[in-house]
C-alpha cells in the first residue's frame, strides 16, 4: 500500500513538472503554417522586433537568447530593452548579410524557436533556418489589428504565459476603446480622407494593411479606399502624385522621417505640387514623432492609436491627453514608468 | 538576311539625296516638340487636352476660369516631370555618345568610369547613415569622386591610355559597389528600401527646384560637348591620328570627360540610375544616321529627350500607379541592343 502511494505521489509529481520540461503544443503563425513548439520556450532568438516587444509584456525575458541586429532606431530604444530585461546588452546579436541571417551565429545560439518577419512561407530566411538548421520558425506578418491580438496570444503560449497574455490583450483593448468608442459611429463620408506617407514619400499603406485599420479606428479613412485601382489593396502602393492630388486628403500622416517634417510638406519647395491638397491647404499635416512611443504594431498600438486620433480628430479628443496615459499604460504592460523606465 | 537589311538601310541613308537625310535630321531635332506636348496630356489627374490648352494659354494673360488645383497639376507636377525626364534623357544620350567615341567603343555608357557605383554609394550614404546630406548633393559629389579617381589612376605620364582608363573605370566600380554593399548590410530594412528604389532611378520626384539644381551644369556639360563635338571624330580615330592632325589628344579627352560626367552626374543625382538609354540612344542614331559625331551630338540630345520623355510617360500612366523608369528603359533596352548587335554587326561601328 505505502509502495503504491509511493509511486502514486511520484506520478503526480512528475505530471506537474512535465511543462517544466517542455510539452509539445502547435500553434500557427500570422502565414498560416504549424509550428509545433516544446512550451513554454526557454530559448528563444527573435530576429523581428515587433514580437520582441510583445514578448516582453507577457513572457519571462530569460527566455530570451538572442536578438536581430536590425533593431530600427535602436539607440531610442535600449534603455526601455535593458530595463525590462536587464541582460538585454549581453544577449547574443544575430546579424544579416544582404538581407539573409547569420546562420553560424545563429545555429552556434542553438535556440528552440526563431521568431522573424516573413512576407511569405517561401522567404528564404525562413526556409533557411527551418529547413536547414531544422529549427522551428515562428513567422510573423502583421497585416491588421486583430494579427496583433493573435501575436499577444501567441506569445502567451510560447511563454507558457496563456494568463498573463490574456491580461495584456484586455490592457490593450481597454485603451483601444477609449477611442474606438468614439469613433465606431462616424460614417465613412463624415470621416476625414488620410494619406499615410511612408519614408518614401509617395509609398503609402494599402486597402490590405494594418495601417489601414488603424487610420479608421482613429476617426479617419484611408485614401486608398477612393482609388480605383488594384495597386490600392497592396500593402505598400506607390502613388503618383497626380493621382494622388486628384484624391485630394484632408490630412496626411507621416511615417517616422528624418529627412522631412511636416512644415516641408507644407511650404518646403520641393512640395510645391502639394499646394492645392486640402490636407497642405489647411496645415493638416502630422508626423509620428517617436518610432518607439508610437509603433502601431507593438504592444504599443493603443498609443499609436490615440496619437492618429488626437490628429485626425482633434474636437473628438481635444481632452485626451496621451502623456497623462503613458506612464499607466507602461506600467500596466511592462511593470516600469515612463519615461524613467524605473521598475514599480 | 537582318544584317543584309540593317546594313542596307544604313547605307541607304547615307547614300541618299543630301534633301532626304536633312529631312530626316530636321524630323529627330524636332521630335521633342510632339514627345513634349503628348506627354503633357498624359497623366492620371483627370484633365482633357481642352483643358491643358486653356491653361497654357491662362499662363498668357487669358483666364478661362479653371480651379487652381489644375494649374498646380499642369504646372507644378506635370511640366518639370516632363522638362526633368527630356533633361535627363539629352544628359545621358549625350554624354553616352560622347564616351563612346573618346573610348572608340561601342558597349561605352556615360557609366563606364564608375559614375553610377559612385553616385548611388553617394545616394546610400545620405539615405541610410548621413541623413543631414541631402541625397542629390552626396549622389553627385561621389559619382564625380568616382570619375575623377578612375580618370586619375588611369593618367600616367600626363597619358590617358583608352584601355586604363576602361579597366580603372572597372575597378573603381567595384570599389564602390563593395562600399555601398557595406552600407546596405549595415543599414535597417526601411532605409535598404529607400536606397534599392533609388538605384532603380526615377522621375517621381521632380520639382522645379530639382530642375533648377541640375539645369546649370546639364546645360554647360551638353554645351561642352555640343561646341567641340567635331574633334570627337578626330578622337575616335585614335591617339596617334589625333597628334598627326597637330590636336591634343589628352587635353580633349579631358575636357570630354569632364564635360560628359558633370552633365551625367547632375542628371543621376536627381534621377537615380537609368539604365541603357546612354547606350542604345547614342546606337540607335549611329545606326540610322552613321558615326559622324557632327550629326550624331545634337540629335542625341534631341532624340534623347524624346526617347526618355515618352518612357517615363509609360512609367507613370501605363498602369495607372508608379513604376520606376529604369525598369522600362532596361526592359526596352534590352532586347532593342540585342537586336541591334544582330542586325547592323556592332551598331554600326564596323
Amino acid at each position: 500500500m505505502k509502495i503504491a502511494l509511493y509511486l502514486a505521489g511520484m506520478a503526480l509529481c512528475l505530471a506537474l513538472a512535465m511543462p517544466a520540461f517542455g510539452e509539445p503544443v502547435e500553434l500557427t503563425d500570422n502565414l498560416g503554417r504549424t509550428v509545433t513548439i516544446d512550451q513554454p520556450c526557454h530559448k528563444i532568438v527573435f530576429l523581428v522586433e515587433n514580437a520582441l516587444n510583445t514578448y516582453y509584456s507577457v513572457g519571462d525575458p530569460q527566455s530570451v537568447l538572442a536578438v536581430g541586429n536590425n533593431i530600427f532606431k535602436s539607440e531610442l530604444k535600449m534603455p526601455f530593452f535593458e530595463a525590462v530585461d536587464p541582460d538585454f546588452g549581453q544577449k547574443g546579436k544575430i546579424g544579416f548579410e544582404s538581407g539573409l541571417v547569420n546562420l553560424e551565429a545563429l545555429a552556434a545560439e542553438d535556440p528552440d524557436l526563431v521568431v522573424l518577419w516573413a512576407t511569405s512561407p517561401e522567404a528564404e530566411n525562413l526556409k533557411a533556418i527551418n529547413d536547414t538548421l531544422g529549427i522551428p520558425v515562428y513567422a510573423v506578418f502583421v497585416t491588421s489589428i486583430d494579427d496583433m491580438y493573435k501575436q499577444v496570444e501567441d506569445m502567451g503560449i510560447i511563454s507558457g504565459r496563456v494568463e498573463r497574455a490574456s491580461d495584456v490583450e484586455a490592457i490593450m483593448k481597454g485603451y483601444m476603446e477609449e477611442v474606438t468608442s468614439v469613433t465606431d459611429g462616424i460614417p465613412d463620408e463624415e470621416r476625414p480622407k488620410v494619406y499615410w506617407m511612408w519614408t518614401d514619400v509617395l509609398g503609402t499603406t494599402g486597402r490590405n494593411s494594418g495601417f489601414n485599420d488603424i487610420i479608421y479606428q482613429a476617426g479617419g479613412i484611408n485614401v486608398m479606399n477612393y482609388w480605383d485601382n488594384d495597386a490600392s489593396y497592396e500593402e505598400h502602393p506607390p502613388v503618383p502624385l497626380e493621382t494622388l492630388i486628384s484624391l485630394n486628403p484632408d490630412v496626411i500622416y507621416m511615417w517616422y522621417n528624418e529627412n522631412l517634417d511636416p512644415e516641408d510638406v507644407i511650404n518646403g519647395t520641393d512640395f510645391a505640387g502639394w499646394k492645392d491638397i486640402n490636407a497642405v491647404k489647411a496645415g493638416r499635416v502630422y508626423e509620428i514623432e517617436n518610432p518607439f512611443l508610437f509603433d502601431a504594431f507593438s504592444p504599443r498600438m493603443p498609443m499609436a492609436l490615440m496619437h492618429l486620433a488626437k490628429n485626425i480628430q482633434p474636437e473628438l479628443f481635444a481632452d485626451l491627453s496621451i502623456d497623462d496615459k503613458l506612464d499607466g499604460f507602461f506600467v500596466e504592460m511592462y511593470s516600469v514608468h515612463y519615461p524613467e523606465y524605473e521598475h514599480t | 538576311m537582318k544584317i543584309e537589311y540593317g546594313r542596307r538601310w544604313q547605307i541607304a541613308v547615307h547614300n541618299s539625296s543630301f534633301n532626304y537625310k536633312g529631312m530626316l535630321i530636321g524630323l529627330f531635332l524636332l521630335l521633342p516638340i510632339p514627345a513634349f506636348l503628348i506627354s503633357m496630356m498624359i497623366g492620371t489627374f483627370p484633365l482633357t487636352p481642352g483643358e491643358i490648352v486653356g491653361l497654357m494659354l491662362a499662363r498668357l494673360g487669358m483666364d478661362l476660369g479653371y480651379p487652381s488645383v489644375y494649374e498646380t497639376v499642369i504646372f507644378q507636377v506635370r511640366l518639370p516631370r516632363v522638362l526633368m525626364a527630356m533633361m535627363v534623357g539629352s544628359i545621358l544620350s549625350v554624354s553616352g555618345a560622347a564616351f563612346q567615341g573618346i573610348f572608340r567603343n561601342p558597349l561605352v555608357s556615360p557609366y563606364i568610369l564608375g559614375l553610377s557605383s559612385g553616385a548611388a554609394f553617394g545616394a546610400a550614404l545620405s539615405l541610410g547613415v548621413i541623413h543631414w546630406l541631402p541625397v542629390q548633393i552626396s549622389a553627385f559629389l561621389f559619382s564625380l569622386i568616382a570619375v575623377g579617381a578612375a580618370y586619375f589612376m588611369a593618367t600616367t605620364k600626363g597619358k590617358t591610355p583608352v584601355v586604363s582608363l576602361v579597366l580603372s573605370g572597372v575597378i573603381i566600380s567595384a570599389v564602390f559597389s563593395a562600399l555601398l554593399a557595406i552600407v546596405q548590410i549595415a543599414v535597417d530594412e526601411k532605409s535598404l528600401q529607400s536606397i534599392v528604389f533609388w538605384m532603380m532611378g526615377s522621375m517621381n520626384t521632380a520639382s522645379w527646384s530639382k530642375l533648377e539644381s541640375s539645369l546649370p551644369l546639364a546645360l554647360a556639360g551638353c554645351l561642352g560637348i555640343l561646341i567641340l563635338r567635331w574633334r570627337l571624330n578626330i578622337l575616335a580615330l585614335g591617339d596617334e591620328e589625333a597628334l598627326s592632325v597637330g590636336m591634343n589628344p589628352e587635353k580633349y579627352k579631358a575636357i570630354f570627360v569632364v564635360a560628359a560626367a558633370l552633365a551625367a552626374s547632375s542628371a543621376v543625382a536627381v534621377a537615380g540610375i537609368i539604365g541603357l538609354v546612354g547606350l542604345i540612344v547614342p546606337h540607335m542614331l549611329r545606326m540610322i544616321f552613321g558615326p559622324d559625331h557632327r550629326v550624331l551630338i545634337p540629335l542625341s540630345i534631341t532624340f534623347g529627350a524624346a526617347f526618355m520623355v515618352l518612357v517615363d510617360d509609360l512609367a507613370r500612366a501605363a498602369l495607372g500607379f508608379e513604376i520606376p523608369v529604369g525598369i522600362i528603359t532596361t526592359l526596352i533596352g534590352a532586347p532593342f541592343f540585342a537586336y541591334l548587335l544582330r542586325a547592323t554587326r556592332a551598331g554600326g561601328w564596323e
